[in-house]
């Protein structure tokens, strides 16, 4: 995987003149090359270019050195960790995300606005502020913790379950605001039409509503989920950060680059990236596939 | 009487989108709403649909009270003017849809669903589109999709909002001519609103002509052309000559007196005139009180304009008739009027 990244960040730029021939068709709209180029520089210099650095460092261990370094027990319980619960979290915001789109976009209500505005407040908000004050809360003497505890005997802050209510936060506006301008677009017509075609309710938001929504849906759970496996600030203050158990990946990074194991925190790092940009092309070609039914 | 409609009324806000409304739509007919942008009558399909509430009033469907139904208890077809088709679904799944979310109880199978469906699409002549999206169709072929699904669900009346503005003037007569033939073949009453006289005039058994939420008249397109009801209608069904006159004695005296035109109803006093221009005679006369002030030659037809001391007027005649009059812009001409209709003026 990191062979074959590295490949393509050197085949790129060589390659450019002809992807560019290539990719170009006959349009009215002038500027194509230069933006096209600009385009290409741009993402190059701020994207690929840091990126391609992390994969020349790591491909100074080996292969053999680069999978030494990643194969531990370790390092993979935390991929299993960020992962795990990155999608777990995105799941969770896809549902309770599509709610708080529905009723801001459907239902007029006093301070509709605040509640708008507030959706946004995770954006916003530091991460190392929102992690410190959500494991207040959740801690086993904390307001919601100290129920939790005294009712069900559950455990929050400290374990991978805290972990995912951090990423659970710091995701919801990623589908609150992928999914409410679709909602708001979409034709009252179709609903209409359901509705003198014999459909109930439920049946016309199921069959018609719903199917609408889903790829604005999808966007926003990849979105949420790229930031659960990113996110760092407001995790590591609630997971308790046990190796094995509530460690996450980026965590682990930082604790090999403090031990100055630099070449195994960018191996960490390159295996993070591609397994990251894997997932997000699935998601992407899968939206594109949907899209592309019914485009218009 | 397949819909009854007694003394509907509906406000938004301020603005009385229809007020007292009684209306009969019989059996098997295929009736057209006519009417200016905001008379009301897209409003009124709409409450007939239960997509809209009626504020007061009665509406029945096939003698049963339906104000009080769902839009899906009502069992009536309805087109949408931008067809509104599911766009995740293809064409036959927009069709079927109708079908597949009855109760399970009422539902068909599956073979016989498809078997339904294919009917339709045969119909409707897109059979082999069955696998198409909406998006990959144009906007007569989704129109026709959105009639096959309307239909799907075997309506007691079919309900259809402006169903041809949104297509381009070609493509709008010929499914207007194919929607009269398959109304001929299956004599689903019908219900269509349009702003458009000539589509209404066409392909309607009755027209309904309205104007700020009222109804102005109820008849016959050649009923209504003929024999308009109100200074309203007149306006409204195609081109007319309006022009002010003093009625006395059943003559109507226009401009100063240099025309003077015999009146049927028994209007006195001061009031307006109507004349068609292919009502509107002229002949070579050189003393005569008109000037042809232009000529314009559209198609097959020539519409002539005539000053008349001070009164701009027209009249159409076809082509061969102009040059058998030998009229040109500047000549002098005599203007014979053998029908007009005068309302007072309000």
């Amino acid at each position: 995987m990191v062979a074959a990244s590295s490949t393509d960040d050197a085949a790129l730029p060589s390659s450019g003149g002809t992807v560019l021939s290539v990719l170009k068709k006959p349009s009215v709209i002038p500027g194509f090359g230069l933006t096209m180029g600009f385009t290409l520089a741009y993402l190059g210099l701020i994207v690929l270019l840091p990126l391609a650095a992390l994969a020349v460092k790591a491909a100074g261990l080996g292969w053999a050195g680069f999978w030494n370094a990643v194969l531990t027990p370790r390092v993979l319980a935390a991929f299993e960790i960020s992962f795990g619960l990155s999608l777990l979290a995105a799941a969770i915001n896809a549902v309770f995300g599509f709610v708080v789109a529905w009723v801001l976009v459907r239902y007029r209500f006093p301070g509709a606005k605040i509640v708008d505005a507030l959706v946004d407040l995770p954006f916003a908000l530091p991460t190392a502020v929102a992690g410190i004050a959500l494991s207040a809360l959740y801690a086993p003497n904390g307001w919601i913790g100290q129920l939790l505890m005294d009712w069900f005997g559950l455990k929050v802050a400290f374990t991978p379950l805290g972990i995912a209510i951090a990423l659970t936060f710091i995701g919801l506006p990623f589908v609150v605001r992928t999914v409410q301008p679709i909602l708001q677009d979409l034709p009252p017509e179709e609903e209409e039409a359901a509705a003198s075609l014999g459909a109930t309710r439920w049946q016309s938001f199921r069959r018609v509503v719903f199917p609408s929504l889903f790829p604005a849906l999808l966007t926003g759970f990849a979105l949420a989920f790229a930031r659960g496996v990113g996110e760092y600030g407001s995790v590591i203050f609630i997971a308790g950060n046990m190796p094995g158990v509530s460690e996450i990946v980026p965590l682990l990074i930082v604790i090999k680059l403090e031990q100055y194991d630099y070449a195994g925190a960018a191996a960490v790092a390159t295996l993070m990236l591609a397994a990251s940009f894997l997932l997000l092309l699935i998601l992407n070609l899968l939206q594109a596939w949907m899209r592309s039914r019914h485009a218009r | 009487m397949a819909i009854q409609v007694s003394g509907i009324t509906k406000q938004f806000g301020h603005y009385r989108a229809l007020d007292q409304v009684d209306l009969e739509v019989r059996s098997g007919e295929l009736l057209a709403l006519l009417g200016p942008s905001g008379s009301g009558k897209t409003t009124l399909l709409r409450i007939m649909a239960g997509l809209e509430s009626a504020d007061s009033g009665s509406l029945q469907l096939h003698g049963e009270e339906a104000l009080g139904l769902s839009p899906r208890e009502r069992q009536v077809g309805f087109v949408f003017q931008h067809y509104a088709l599911f766009r995740h679904m293809t064409v036959f799944d927009n069709v079927a849809f109708g079908l597949k979310v009855r109760p399970r109880a009422q539902r068909f199978g599956r073979s016989e669903i498809k078997r339904r469906v294919m009917e339709l699409l045969e119909l409707v002549q897109l059979a082999h589109f069955a696998d198409r999206y909406p998006a990959q169709l144009s906007g007569g072929q989704r129109q026709r999709v959105a009639l096959a699904r309307a239909l799907a669900i075997e309506p007691k009346v079919l309900l259809l909002d402006e169903p041809f503005g949104a297509l381009d003037a070609k493509v709008r007569k010929e499914l207007r001519r194919w929607l009269r033939k398959l109304h001929d073949d299956i004599h689903i009453t019908s219900v269509f609103v349009t702003h458009d006289q000539e589509e209404a005039l066409e392909l309607a058994d009755r027209v309904v002509v309205m104007s700020q939420g009222r109804i102005e008249q109820v008849g016959s397109p050649a009923d209504v052309y003929d024999h308009p009801a109100s200074a309203f209608v007149y306006e409204f069904l195609g081109q007319v000559n309006r022009f002010d006159c003093t009625v006395a004695d059943g003559v109507a005296r226009v401009a100063n007196g240099a025309l003077a035109i015999p009146t049927e109803n028994g209007v006195q006093g001061e009031a307006i005139a109507y004349v068609r221009p292919h009502d509107l005679g002229l002949s070579p006369s050189a003393g005569g009180p008109g000037r042809v002030s232009g000529i314009h030659v559209v198609g097959p037809d020539a519409r002539v304009e005539v000053d008349l001391a001070g009164l701009t007027l027209e009249a159409e005649m076809d082509r061969e008739r102009l040059s058998f009059l030998g009229l040109r812009p500047g000549d002098r001409c005599a203007v014979h009027i053998d029908r007009a209709r005068v309302f007072p003026r309000r």
